[in-house]
């Protein structure tokens, strides 16, 4: 474990847990702004934590352990990426466990969690919210899988130090059809597996849309708090993912505290545009019909294979 | 007389004894310990024989022709371990659950031992009459084992004829290729065959390579000869089933890969993508089988064609690499099947032995009348619990290390082979990723609908916790699933010895040879554990009020929700069903009854779904109709006379007399 | 940066063809047309630049007036006067269906042009197999599609395809006067069909293709 590495697995996760939370407030602000209301402020989803977190402890009749333990998971499944994935230093503190795979089956992983607390409470909502989840994570599996196939075909790793330091010291290769290709698919999927509009809306309490929301109307106080925050955290973490594959640029490739600040910096604003993009894109976007979800994750799947294809079309 | 020959003697003659007690006295108890002991020596052998102690045997009285030979190498060594492993844990499993008047009948009883006997001596035959034999006697012995219960209904009698159609076809295709194959040999023998497999021309050991895959891969249930699983792996009684799936369905592989790789020596590179495409085609349509069936153990069984499907993908990937001269990614993609194998079989065992539990304690294995069975039975809970993790290729799960091998192998091995590659390579990527999707969704139904959330039928209420037998057999799967998910480098020198070839290094963390590539389940599994700790420790220290109160759950102000509001599985896999549409055409039958009064009003709704298999209905229908045709044909031929069939065999006599006179 | 460029006008030119297939809005599609035409300018521009050829520049002026202004326009004015219900394709084959065969229709192109690419291996000929599985995509959603304007698309698709073969083949140029004449073909052919459909919604009310069989009757 080398001092670079070391530095950004303490960094990123304190960097992750502290500022998801304000990514989502500034995703919300945006959101506001453009639809013409003031907004509550940045700071309001730490706020709102800070409510959850003081509130009692409550556990729904006839639930097991799973429901209890599943904010657990899904909290240190994401904390787990977070320390081992480059987002401020090129290298990683556990490096065999920064695998690309690893991952996403690690995010995956909170998801399920989640999706088996729904089902415990055995409540129509629970039910629903689960199997609308799993659907959509078992078609968004190929398309992530054949996505990371397509960036690690040409670096012959699916390690993702490798994979970023490769697009570091090559920057041409952004600019790449692969790259085209790959990022519209990961975007797509990233949209789905963090269930922003138009496959779910986070905003949403009526049943016949919701997927998210459905899973966690069971949870009260501070389970809910560890909810609300890792759906906050997987949303920071896959940004920060895309924006890391595809422009990796600021990231600390030395260990001074000068180049740690500069990849802090850099994550921040790249994770910031990022999200505020997005907000702005889903003001003007309606969310689909739940089985119309399906042909936006075939099309997402297409351009993934595609993306494959031309990185031997192409090579 | 080393280890491996003293394990295999005493696993053959402890199996033959536990058989003869059973014939004089059928005790479950001591039945159930013989098999565990059989399959504990034969697991010794086995592992004898990956560390080195190879041997040979050879009988040559015991069978006409050229009798018996035994030989146990490493490649056999490691399937033999592994049926083993699984025989123990369904032989302690089978003390206390072989309890009902069917089950302890002695034909059953005797046969289960033979049975498990049959399928060590499978892979350590060094001949063809000797595979032949034992192939035989071991679906012999399985069907005898899946119509034990046949007094439970019609559909167990079913599933057996189905079985045993299945398997006689399966067998007289792998017995025509082994005899076109011997026919070009000097003798049966395998080392005679290896050397005539270099000689053969093309045509001729493909037509050996295609007649012996069809054999195989209905064994291991790979579509489209899989029609027989689905149907003979439920009925069965539970430890029975976990041996077929857990064990029989890799002697499939092991014949595929030994004939294929290692008699015929590699081949053409169409064979392997022919593996290569039946397997993905096998995962991804066993998978979603399972995805939509709400009967826990047929759901189980399908996914063992998933899991075999996967298993011949890396085959497949590796005779591909193998004949494009890749020899190391050849080694990677055989690692990662056969530790799919090893794995597999842990994780299935699991499975099967607690849906036997669930089976055994509520007398229904239809997921729709299951759930909560957490508070009644916490142990077959957490089991299943642990299984469908290691089945949902989930990091620390079984299924996750040796697919993510696989993937890699698949990855590094775009730049290898020419446009075939090029070509299968994503397909099998993409397939071998929806397949875990589907998988991931498959488990989750099956351990959230079945044994969290509240009870859907009376039976459930009822249940009770299986006796410590039961769970002490669970208890030896799960321990292998444990040890498979988080310590892989435990196993990994097996595998490497079986494989031939070394393509992953390493202790705690596996790193790849020749290619880039490093995981580390362990620390993975720990760093999972540690931030749970710490978020768990923070929100402690956070939290102001720390008691935690009951509370009713959120029933929309509608008064106490009952069980049928819950989702069930067939609900749950709707959306999915919907999705794949096209797919698996299901059929659905909507009834609305009206009240009398106003139409307005609904009555009852009735909702019938059926998912038939759509590759069966295609395929077999045409095949059955043709059979029951020529059976109606041939009904005017036996009017009753006994006197008429005597003469039929008389006059065919005289027929072929009259020929060979003729002619000569 | 010769190369880059291309491989990306490449990978654009995937992505419009998909995109095609991918949206239902009939107005969506055109636009997405429009942009694969001016995707295709580029490429030739791209060539033209490396070739450093007069010639090609023209062809690549002529290419993005015609393929993503005139064409792009009448298929705007025939969408137009096709009314308010007309405004989705309604494909005989479901979406992601299409986009599965698109994928399968991808590595069949990457397969057959293999030889094409072996003859003269370059930057150039590398993407062949795009143009390839453009021209495939083209033919599918000629084969899938109802109404006779996303049919349009679908010949359109097929034709910006087979140009881009032709250009990545043979750099040197099919030459000026092919290409004029291969325009003005194709230009000739939207308006004669933009008059058929509009004589068609009048005869029928409706430019449904499958309305065509009671001509047989």
């Amino acid at each position: 474990m080398s001092a670079l590495g070391l530095a950004g697995g303490v960094v990123q996760p304190v960097l992750i847990v502290a500022g998801s939370p304000l990514l989502v407030g500034l995703m919300r602000q945006v959101r506001a702004r453009l639809e013409g209301r003031a907004g509550a402020g940045v700071g309001q989803p730490w706020r709102d934590l800070r409510k959850l977190l003081r509130k009692e402890r409550i556990t729904p009749r006839g639930t097991s352990e799973v429901f209890r333990f599943a904010p657990l998971v899904l909290v240190a499944t994401t904390l787990v990426v977070a320390v081992v994935v480059p987002f401020v230093a090129t290298e990683s503190a556990v490096d065999p466990a920064a695998d690309l795979f690893a991952v996403v089956a690690l995010l995956a992983l909170g998801a399920v969690a989640l999706a088996l607390a729904g089902l415990d409470t055995g409540t129509a909502f629970g039910g629903m919210g689960a199997s609308r989840e799993m659907t959509i994570l078992a078609l968004v599996e190929p398309t992530l899988l054949v996505a990371i196939f397509a960036l690690s075909v040409r670096v012959g790793s699916t390690n993702l130090s490798a994979i970023v330091s490769s697009t570091l010291h090559d920057p041409a290769r952004v600019i790449s059809p692969v790259s085209l290709l790959a990022a519209v698919a990961l975007v797509v999927v990233i949209v789905a597996e963090t269930g922003r509009i138009p496959v779910d809306n986070p905003s949403t309490h009526l049943e016949l849309t919701m997927v998210h929301e459905a899973m966690v109307l069971e949870y009260a106080g501070p389970d809910l708090a560890l909810v609300e925050l890792a759906s906050a955290m997987r949303l920071s973490v896959f940004l920060g993912l895309l924006a890391n594959l595809f422009a990796p640029w600021g990231i600390a490739a030395e260990a001074t505290p000068l180049a740690v600040l500069i990849g802090v910096l850099a994550l921040v604003v790249k994770v910031g545009v990022l999200g505020g993009l997005l907000a702005a894109a889903e003001v003007f976007v309606a969310k689909l019909r739940l089985f119309r979800v399906p042909e936006l994750l075939a099309g997402s799947f297409l351009l993934a294979l595609l993306a494959v294809a031309a990185s031997f079309f192409l090579a | 007389m080393n280890l491996a020959a003293t394990g295999m003697a005493a696993a053959v003659a402890i199996g033959l004894m536990t058989a003869l007690l059973a014939v004089v006295r059928a005790r479950p108890a001591v039945v159930g310990a013989g098999t565990a002991l059989t399959g504990a020596a034969a697991m010794t052998a086995g592992a004898a024989a990956l560390s080195g102690g190879s041997f040979s045997l050879v009988l040559p009285g015991v069978l006409p022709l050229s009798g018996v030979v035994l030989a146990l190498d490493p490649l056999g060594g490691l399937f033999v371990a592994v049926t083993g492993g699984v025989a123990v844990a369904a032989g302690i499993y089978a003390m206390s659950y072989v309890d009902t008047e069917d089950l302890r009948a002695r034909g059953v009883q005797v046969a289960l031992p033979v049975f498990v006997v049959a399928m060590v001596l499978v892979p350590a035959a060094a001949n063809v009459g000797t595979l032949l034999v034992c192939w035989e006697l071991m679906a012999l012995t399985s069907l005898v084992l899946v119509v034990a219960e046949h007094r439970r209904g019609p559909q167990v009698a079913s599933a057996g004829r189905w079985y045993a159609v299945m398997t006689h076809a399966g067998f007289v295709s792998v017995l025509i290729g082994l005899m076109v194959f011997v026919a070009h040999a000097r003798d049966d023998s395998f080392a005679a065959l290896r050397e005539a497999g270099r000689q053969l021309s093309p045509v001729i050991a493909g037509v050996v390579f295609v007649m012996t895959l069809a054999g195989f891969a209905s064994k291991a249930g790979i579509v489209p000869l899989h029609a027989w699983l689905p149907r003979a792996h439920p009925e069965a009684p539970s430890h029975v089933s976990a041996l077929m799936s857990a064990a029989m369905v890799n002697l499939g592989v092991y014949g595929l890969v030994r004939v294929g790789a290692d008699l015929l020596g590699g081949g053409a590179a169409w064979w392997w993508l022919l593996v290569l495409g039946l397997g993905a085609v096998s995962a991804v349509y066993g998978i979603l089988q399972a995805a939509l069936s709400s009967d826990l153990k047929r759901l189980l069984g399908q996914s063992t064609t998933e899991n075999m499907g996967l298993v011949l993908v890396g085959v497949g990937a590796a005779g591909l690499f193998a004949s494009s001269g890749d020899h190391a990614l050849a080694a990677l993609a055989l690692t990662a099947a056969l530790l799919h194998v090893v794995g597999h079989a842990a994780f299935k065992t699991l499975l099967f032995l607690a849906a036997g539990s669930v089976l055994h304690a509520t007398g229904s294995r239809d997921l729709d009348v299951l759930g909560g069975l957490r508070p009644v039975m916490p142990v077959t809970t957490a089991a299943f619990g642990l299984g469908a993790l290691a089945a949902s290729a989930l990091p620390p799960g079984t299924a996750f290390v040796s697919e993510w091998l696989l993937l890699q192998a698949l990855i590094h091995g775009l730049p290898a082979g020419g446009v075939g590659a090029a070509i299968a390579m994503p397909v099998a990527v993409a397939a071998v990723a929806l397949t875990a999707g589907l998988a991931v969704a498959t488990f989750v139904k099956a351990f959230g609908v079945g044994f969290l959330a509240r009870p859907r039928s009376e039976a459930v209420v009822g249940a009770h916790e299986s006796p410590f037998t039961m769970l002490a057999g669970m208890g030896v799967a799960a321990l292998a699933c444990v040890v498979v998910a988080l310590w892989p480098a435990a196993i990994m020198p097996a595998v490497r010895a079986a494989a031939g070839e070394s393509a992953v290094s390493g202790a705690v963390t596996l790193r790849l040879n020749q290619v880039t590539g490093a995981l580390s389940p362990l620390l993975l599994t720990l760093g999972l554990v540690a931030a749970a700790v710490v978020v768990a420790g923070v929100v402690r220290a956070v939290a102001v009020r720390r008691v935690r109160r009951e509370a009713r759950l959120w029933d929309c102000g509608g008064g106490p929700m009952s069980a049928r509001m819950e989702y069930t599985a067939t609900s749950f896999a709707e959306p999915l069903q919907r999705v794949f549409d096209d797919v698996v055409q299901p059929e659905l039958d909507v009834d609305v009854s009206h009240h009398q009064e106003s139409r307005y009003l609904v009555q009852a709704v009735e909702y019938r779904r059926k998912v038939p298999d759509r590759i069966e209905r295609r395929l077999y229908q045409p095949v059955l109709d043709l059979v029951t045709a020529w059976g109606l044909a041939g009904r005017g031929l036996a009017p009753g006379s006994v006197h008429r069939y005597l003469g039929y065999g008389f006059y065919s006599v005289c027929g072929v007399l009259i020929l060979l006179a003729v002619t000569r | 940066m010769h190369v880059q460029l291309l491989d990306l006008a490449c990978g654009a030119l995937l992505l419009t063809a998909v995109l095609v297939l991918w949206r239902r809005e009939l107005a969506v599609i055109i636009r997405v047309f429009a942009l694969q035409g001016a995707v295709l300018a580029v490429l030739v521009g791209v060539l033209a630049a490396h070739e450093g050829s007069a010639e090609l520049w023209a062809v690549a002026a002529g290419v993005l007036v015609l393929r993503a202004g005139i064409l792009p326009h009448l298929l705007r004015r025939a969408l137009a006067g096709a009314g308010e219900s007309r405004r989705e394709t309604r494909p005989l084959v479901n979406v992601s269906a299409s986009l599965l065969a698109a994928a399968a229709l991808t590595l069949l192109a990457y397969a057959v042009s293999q030889p094409l690419v072996q003859l003269a291996p370059s930057a150039a000929t590398q993407a062949v197999p795009v143009g390839v599985t453009v021209v495939l995509i083209g033919f599918f959603v000629l084969v899938t599609r109802r109404r006779a304007l996303s049919q349009l698309v679908g010949f359109l698709l097929m034709d910006n395809g087979i140009t881009a073969v032709g250009f990545l083949l043979t750099t040197t140029g099919v030459g000026l006067v092919v290409e004029l004449g291969v325009s003005l073909d194709v230009l000739l052919a939207v308006l004669v069909m933009q008059v058929l459909t509009t004589r068609m919604r009048e005869t029928f009310g409706d430019t449904d293709l499958d309305e065509l069989r009671e001509l047989r009757d």
